[in-house]
């Protein structure tokens, strides 16, 4: 069986894309279309990997990444971060701060920047979960 | 007591002698002169107060040495010895201003009474011309506390930064302060007590006052009010202004207006807004980028599609992919354009227009996106506005962002069991201003999301909106001078209510 992806972005071009480089690539996509959705998906499929965009609105993507990571269950899971902002942006962003209050952000598995090459992604994901 | 000069003149030498003595003993200072010539020289070296002189001589006269005393100085008190028969020049002598005469041999007593009288009336004015002093000295100071006042009240007047506008009761300009002249362009000889305020005041501001004149007291103080004044080649400026009657009693005995310039206020109020914007544009450079790099990567994921269609001769892969390219292509004209519009400062070119024609064009270009969507879009046209002057360009635009928006939440509603609904209403309102409603029913927005709708770059439309919509539309309500309201409920819909000023149509 292959392995499963779920990809959370409320862009829905480039959920198409991120979905199609996976189908592709012989994994299976999950897609969401914002963090409480994401988050739902997460807990209800235990897919193999999240492809995650943390600037969505209402916060959700990050809340989601926050969620990810300090829940025990969920926390083995291995993240990407595909997002429009480079990383040290994301990191000393208001909405992070707020969101992480005195907490460390902790690092994604790999954080990617926008726009991504379908070949970057792709190898980005075999390195994580294999193929 | 200082003893008091008295003037002798007769021509017989024993009169003289013994009146002299006789007067001496009483205790006058005596100068004694034998003919009119010489009682004349000695008068004029001496100024004796009294003149006792005898009426009848040869040469200068009495009665001619009367005048010339008189002549010489008019409160010389002349006394004339008249002999038994000069009954009718001793009258002529009273004419002439004698304070009295005595009958020759010249008795003791009468000679008494009349040195008496005459010291009486000298006394009297001596007192007359000291209290005509101090009247004059009080006069004097009531006139300097009155002049001190007025220069004060001239000066305050006239340091005043306010233009102050005073006028009489007929409206002709009375007070016109160097602050008025700055804000009408005009020096105040050119108007003071020359114009009328009609002559001077633009309509708007002319009209306050004459209708003021009409209705006194009833009118009370006019409220501040803001007007622009148009000064030709000077410019335009503008100013902020009262007005009220000025009463004695009842009568009104003029008006007086206050003008302030407001042009300093209102550039930087400008430049805080010009300010505002920039610094918006600065903070959400970031999120630009982010955006641009969203429809990169959406153009980047429609040409691998399209390239794996090609590839793989996959036609539906073909057409996904080319319509993915094609989206975000739409999306980066639509992001240009609305940069543009955000950051272009634009003035409202008034035109004449009807605005519910205006706002029916946008019902019916929305219209068919709406029914593909089963939503309904609701009219409601006030039918009392008329052909007006706005910017129809501008409420085109506004409202085609608000309907669009409203039809988006009506696609965006979860809740199928609704009958969606987008109404457009219009309405007159006071004051010459037209109300624009936006109504939906449609997914409502939380506090959060009401709280950010303003953001740059905030949209809740995924790939959909610029995150600029609103903001365009907030700008220009702002630059047409009008408000923007709105109400939403998660769950219920939004209403959004422009309100935008007009003028009359020309």
């Amino acid at each position: 069986m292959s392995k499963r992806v779920l990809t959370v972005d409320d862009d829905p071009d480039i959920s198409i894309f991120v979905k199609t480089v996976l189908e592709e690539n012989q994994y299976t996509p999950l897609v969401a279309r914002n963090g409480e959705e994401g988050l739902a998906m997460a807990r209800d499929e235990a897919p193999d990997l999240i492809i995650l965009d943390v600037l969505m609105p209402k916060q959700s993507g990050i809340r989601m990444y926050r969620e990810l990571r300090s829940n025990e269950s969920l926390k083995k899971i291995p993240v990407i971060i595909l997002s429009g902002i480079a990383k040290r942006t994301f990191l000393r962003s208001q909405e992070a701060l707020t969101e992480f209050g005195d907490q460390p952000i902790p690092d994604p598995d790999v954080y990617l920047e926008k726009p991504v090459e379908p070949l970057e992604l792709a190898e980005t994901v075999k390195k994580l979960i294999g193929s | 007591m200082r003893m008091k000069k008295i003037l002798l003149i007769d021509d017989e030498e024993n009169t003289l002698s013994s009146l002299a003595r006789s007067l001496r003993s009483n205790g006058y200072d005596v100068i004694t002169a034998s003919s009119g010539e010489t009682g004349l020289d000695a008068f004029e070296r001496e100024s004796p107060p009294i003149v006792l002189t005898d009426l009848s001589m040869p040469g200068l006269d009495g009665l001619a040495v009367l005048k010339r005393v008189k002549n010489s100085n008019p409160d010389a008190e002349v006394i004339l010895i008249t002999s038994h028969g000069d009954m009718d020049s001793a009258i002529d002598a009273l004419r002439y201003g004698a304070s009295d005469f005595v009958k020759k041999p010249v008795g003791e007593m009468d000679l008494k009474i009349a040195l008496r009288r005459a010291e009486e009336k000298l006394l009297m004015r001596e007192k007359l011309r000291e209290y005509t002093l101090d009247l004059e000295n009080m006069c004097y100071i009531a006139m300097e506390e009155v002049k001190r006042k007025s220069d004060f009240q001239d000066k305050l007047i006239t340091s005043s930064n306010d233009g102050i506008v005073a006028t009489d009761e007929k409206g002709i300009i009375v007070i016109f302060n160097p602050g008025a002249e700055a804000i009408f362009g005009v020096p105040r000889i050119e108007v003071a007590r020359k114009a009328s305020f009609t002559a001077l005041f633009p309509p708007e501001i002319a009209d306050v006052f004459t209708l003021m004149f009409k209705r006194g007291k009833h009118m009370g103080d006019v409220e501040w009010k803001e007007v622009v004044i148009r000064r030709g080649d000077n410019g335009d400026i503008p100013v902020r202004f009262s007005a009220t009657l000025l009463y004695d009693g009842d009568d009104i005995i003029g008006s007086v207006g206050f003008f302030q310039d407001l042009s300093e206020i209102k550039r930087l109020e400008q430049e805080l807004v010009k300010s505002e914007r920039l610094a918006a544009i600065g903070q959400t450079v970031a999120r630009l980028a982010h955006y641009i790099k969203n429809i990169l990567t959406g153009l980047k994921g429609g040409t691998y599609i399209v390239n794996l269609g090609l590839d793989k001769n996959d036609i539906d892969k073909l057409r996904k992919g080319w319509v993915m390219v094609e989206k975000n292509v739409g999306r980066i004209s639509s992001l240009v354009l609305d940069l543009l519009a955000y950051s272009k400062e634009r003035k409202p070119e008034y035109r004449d227009c009807h605005p519910n024609d205006v706002v029916e064009d946008v019902c019916e270009l929305l219209e068919g996106m709406a029914m593909e969507n089963h939503i309904r879009v609701v009219r409601d046209f006030d039918p009392q506005i008329k052909e007006i002057a706005m910017d129809p360009d501008m409420v085109h635009r506004v409202l085609l962002n608000l309907v669009s928006n409203a039809v988006d939440a009506c696609i965006f509603d979860l809740d199928s069991t609704k009958e969606h609904e987008v109404s457009v209403k219009t309405q007159l309102e006071e004051g010459n201003i037209i109300r624009f409603d936006v109504a939906d029913n449609g997914c409502g927005m939380t506090e959060e999301v009401k709280n950010r709708i303003f953001t740059a770059f905030f949209s809740t439309k995924g790939g959909k909106g610029t995150g600029l919509g609103l903001l365009v539309v907030q700008k220009l309500v702002y630059e047409h001078d009008g408000s923007i309201d709105i109400r939403s409920e998660e769950g219920k819909g939004s209403t959004f209510i422009v309100r935008l000023p007009y003028k009359d149509a020309a």
